[in-house]
């Protein structure tokens, strides 16, 4: 299954400018996009209007295409979206529901409003917390949770309306290193054992380095570069779209400069000290 | 320009939290100092102790020397500005030109005086362009470089900005390095609270690590990363930027810095 | 999805005292179930607001002193049983402003009486106004308390699973139980921005006056946080399914039955009964 922009320009209601301008990308099940620029770029747009929620809920004007599974987002009504391509923004709290008193009733609310029985939702709502280790907290408040566990209830609950397609836009950056580290090992493990697709957008390339296989860089609401992840985030060019390389790329550069051994030795030394 | 000192102050949240355990604290006027230390660790209460926003329950503060005692929050604010995590806590004008000059005006500026600060703080965080447009049309991370403008205006001699960086992207972390960078410069102290280890290792000649209300290390990037003070960290949940690890793996002294490992390697080649 | 880790916390088991049979086979944990506990916490939600309802228009549907009295009566036997009379008292401080200005002035200025008890300075207290002042107090209080024994029995989150049971609109049962939800975190959100401002200069510390200035730029960030909070959380529900037509699926079910089923039927017509009676004159007692 296949989620594809093509010749994608967007522009919102009442703007001056188009936010994104002519994006061809793609992304096919089973496979992790990272999406690197700088800020203002366009990111969150093509987030928006990746997963169809722009224009069919953000208004603003959309020409070329953005099909999944060959249909057009704009063909689709929003909860019909929701169940092919869940998104995910970086304020946790602002994005749960605030009506429910557990993390369980946060997880259903999604497949409740579907109508599904209720052993179904049960059951997704069990899978789901399962799926990002946070079964335990499923008796929790919402309201009280730390950063990066109210990012994981609230990743639960779009998981919970099992969509093939998943956007991420930049969901560690208001996070501390802790609630950093808690939602990039979700992320990981949910590559390893679902085939769902994922699109993440953020700053900490450190994470898409171990996250994801290609990489492109949107600047100015176009996509300026793309590729294999290594080549992308190894681009010498990247600093001056106002990217930061991984650490893992700045310090192999340090090394190389101060010709300390090969380029074999240092992946090597690199590797050593990942975590 | 002034020193700034905490005295044994401690401090517990009307729940009962104890969240500053008789924190002891010298800055000397113009240091760059970063607290760093995980969320709870009490960093982010021990900065609002500065600018009276919360009340020592024991021992002082002290401004140049003088206690800060009961004065009031908006008189210190003359001596401390404080730029908050959230942006949006503090915005509230229909206008970026009026959102900064909301605090130089608080303190008595008028004219073509409160007129030339504002537009040189927004020159400073790279929104001299958008003067005139409403706060809210700004994404996250322009709005945080807003509201440290907001605290720029006020020419305080100590400024403390609350996680500056969190969300921005190269540029704008280079913006704020500039920002610190020029305030030391101008002989005013800057303090910041920070969970980015590489954006302190850069920019602070000082570090001051919190764990449980306490301070449990003190001192310049290259001594508070060193190997030796490895186990320190970890246990206020805190990793040494990959400088430092790659550093001392290849036996060159502490490294906190990319520049600064380079600059190792070669003296020991 | 596969792989799991960890596990919902357990007590899974069907509860016998749950009449959501359908709930807890399934396998929804207690936590979920939260069925309340306690001699009238534990009736049905609706049940206990048509009580608060009949109880609000006898109070001051019924003429004279029977009405209110007796609906005072039933409160307070009400706030003994469920455990809630301490909790009362706050409620009952708080009608005090309210009964004290109802007391003086219809004791003072009720118009065209002319039975005068007592005198204080130039102001003379009738009987006339004496009476309607007692009765008005009563009235005032009997419908705060019974408002109160209700909000005290029940949690907000049963009422609204309830009425959503019943039928009520998924977007009504959102809007209510999010403005609800959303007064805590305003009120720590409002601190927040206070102190931003303080920290800006502003001078809140003081003279009235000062503290009065303090609302503009208090204002603002709360508005507009409140409103950009809005959209960006409409924007998430969608993302969630919110608007999709089929009928959403009841989770929690309040136990109900058929005493209770009655008990509503009898109240509500009793209170047609006794209030229609009254209005038309013909309510027998005093």
């Amino acid at each position: 299954m296949t989620l594809r922009l093509s010749a994608a320009t967007y522009r919102y209601a009442g703007a001056r400018r188009d936010a994104l301008d002519s994006v061809d990308l793609e992304i096919s099940t089973g496979s992790v996009l990272g999406v690197v620029g700088p800020n203002e770029a366009g990111k969150s747009t093509l987030c928006l209007v990746a997963s169809g929620l722009a224009p069919v809920v953000v208004s603003g004007r959309l020409s070329g295409s953005v099909t999944i599974d060959g249909r057009e987002t704009t063909d689709m009504r929003p909860h019909e979206l929701a169940q092919r391509c869940g998104i995910l923004f970086q304020d946790a709290q602002a994005q749960l529901s605030g009506t429910a008193s557990t993390v369980f009733e946060e997880v259903a609310f999604g497949p409740r409003n579907l109508g599904l029985s209720l052993p179904a939702v049960i059951e997704r709502v069990e899978a789901c917390l399962g799926a990002l280790g946070i079964a335990s907290l499923a008796d929790r408040d919402p309201a009280r949770l730390s950063g990066g566990q109210a990012q994981l209830v609230a990743l639960a609950a779009i998981l919970a309306l099992r969509p093939d397609f998943l956007i991420l836009d930049e969901p560690t950056s208001q996070l501390d290193p802790q609630g950093t580290r808690l939602v990039g090992d979700a992320l990981r493990r949910l590559v390893r054992e679902s085939r769902t697709a994922i699109l993440v957008v953020e700053h900490k390339t450190a994470l898409l380095d171990r996250l994801a296989d290609r990489v492109v860089v949107v600047d100015e609401g176009r996509i300026v570069r793309e590729g294999p992840t290594a080549d992308v985030l190894g681009d010498a060019a990247l600093p001056g779209h106002g990217v930061e390389p991984p650490p893992r790329v700045r310090v192999q550069s340090a090394l190389a400069a101060a010709g300390l051994g090969t380029a074999a030795e240092t992946d090597r030394l690199m590797a050593e000290l990942a975590t | 320009m002034i020193a700034v000192e905490i005295r044994g102050v401690a401090y517990s949240y009307p729940g009962g939290v104890r969240a500053l355990d008789r924190v002891d604290l010298a800055i000397g006027p113009g240091e760059a100092l970063a607290i760093i230390g995980q969320n709870g660790s009490g960093k982010s209460t021990l900065v609002r102790h500065l600018n009276g926003l919360l009340r020592p329950d024991e021992g002082q503060v002290l401004l140049d020397g003088s206690a800060v005692g009961r004065r009031h929050v908006a008189e210190l604010a003359r001596l401390v500005g404080l730029a908050f995590q959230d942006p949006d806590r503090q915005i509230f004008a229909g206008s970026v030109r009026r959102e900064v000059a909301f605090g130089p005006r608080n303190l008595g500026l008028r004219g073509a005086e409160l007129d030339g600060r504002v537009a040189e703080a927004l020159e400073e965080v790279g929104l001299a362009g958008s003067a005139g447009e409403n706060p809210y049309d700004l994404g996250y991370s322009r709005r945080k470089l807003l509201s440290i403008a907001s605290v720029l205006a006020m020419r305080t001699p100590v400024v403390v900005l609350d996680e500056p960086t969190t969300g921005q992207d190269l540029r704008g972390v280079a913006r704020v390095r500039a920002i610190v960078a020029a305030r030391t410069a101008e002989g005013r102290t800057v303090i910041t609270v920070s969970h980015d280890m590489r954006f302190v290792a850069e920019t602070f000649g000082r570090v001051v690590v919190m764990r449980a209300g306490r301070i449990v290390l003190d001192g310049t990037p290259a001594e508070v990363f060193a190997e030796v003070n490895w186990p320190a960290l970890a246990d206020a949940y805190l990793e040494p930027p990959l400088a430092a690890r790659v550093g001392a793996r290849l036996r060159v002294g502490s490294t906190p810095t990319e520049a600064s490992l380079v600059h190792a390697l070669a003296a020991r080649a | 999805m596969t792989g799991s880790s960890g596990t919902v916390p357990p007590d899974r088991g069907p509860d016998p005292s749950v009449a959501n049979p359908e709930g807890s086979a399934a396998g929804l944990p207690a936590y979920v179930l939260r069925v309340p506990t306690g001699t009238y916490r534990s009736l049905n939600p609706f049940t206990k607001s048509v009580v608060a309802l009949s109880s609000a228009l006898v109070a001051f549907g019924v003429r004279g002193w029977t009405g209110p009295l007796s609906v005072l009566l039933l409160t307070a036997a009400i706030a003994l049983v469920a455990g809630v009379s301490r909790s009362l008292r706050r409620f009952v401080l708080a009608t005090i402003p309210i009964v004290v200005s109802i007391l003086l002035i219809n004791a003072f200025l009720y118009p065209g009486a002319t039975d005068v008890l007592f005198r204080v300075g130039p102001f003379a207290a009738t009987g006339t106004g004496v009476t309607v002042a007692l009765q008005a107090t009563l009235r005032v209080v009997a419908f705060a308390l019974s408002v109160a024994v209700f909000s005290l029995t029940t949690a907000t989150d049963d009422f609204l699973a309830d009425l959503e049971r019943r039928g009520t609109g998924r977007r009504l049962t959102f809007v209510v139980g999010s403005a609800i939800g959303m007064i805590p975190a305003m009120a720590s959100r409002a601190t927040e921005i206070v102190e931003a401002q303080r920290a800006r200069g502003l001078d809140t510390e003081g003279s009235v006056r000062r503290r009065i200035r303090g609302i503009v730029p208090l204002a603002g960030p709360m508005v507009f946080g409140a409103l950009s909070e809005v959209e960006e959380r409409t924007v998430a529900l969608e993302a969630r399914g919110f608007s999709a037509p089929a009928r959403r699926t009841v989770m929690r079910i309040l136990p109900d039955s058929g005493a209770q089923r009655a008990l509503r039927w009898l109240l509500g017509v009793g209170t047609i009964v006794v209030v229609g009676a009254s209005i038309a004159g013909r309510f027998p007692l005093p």
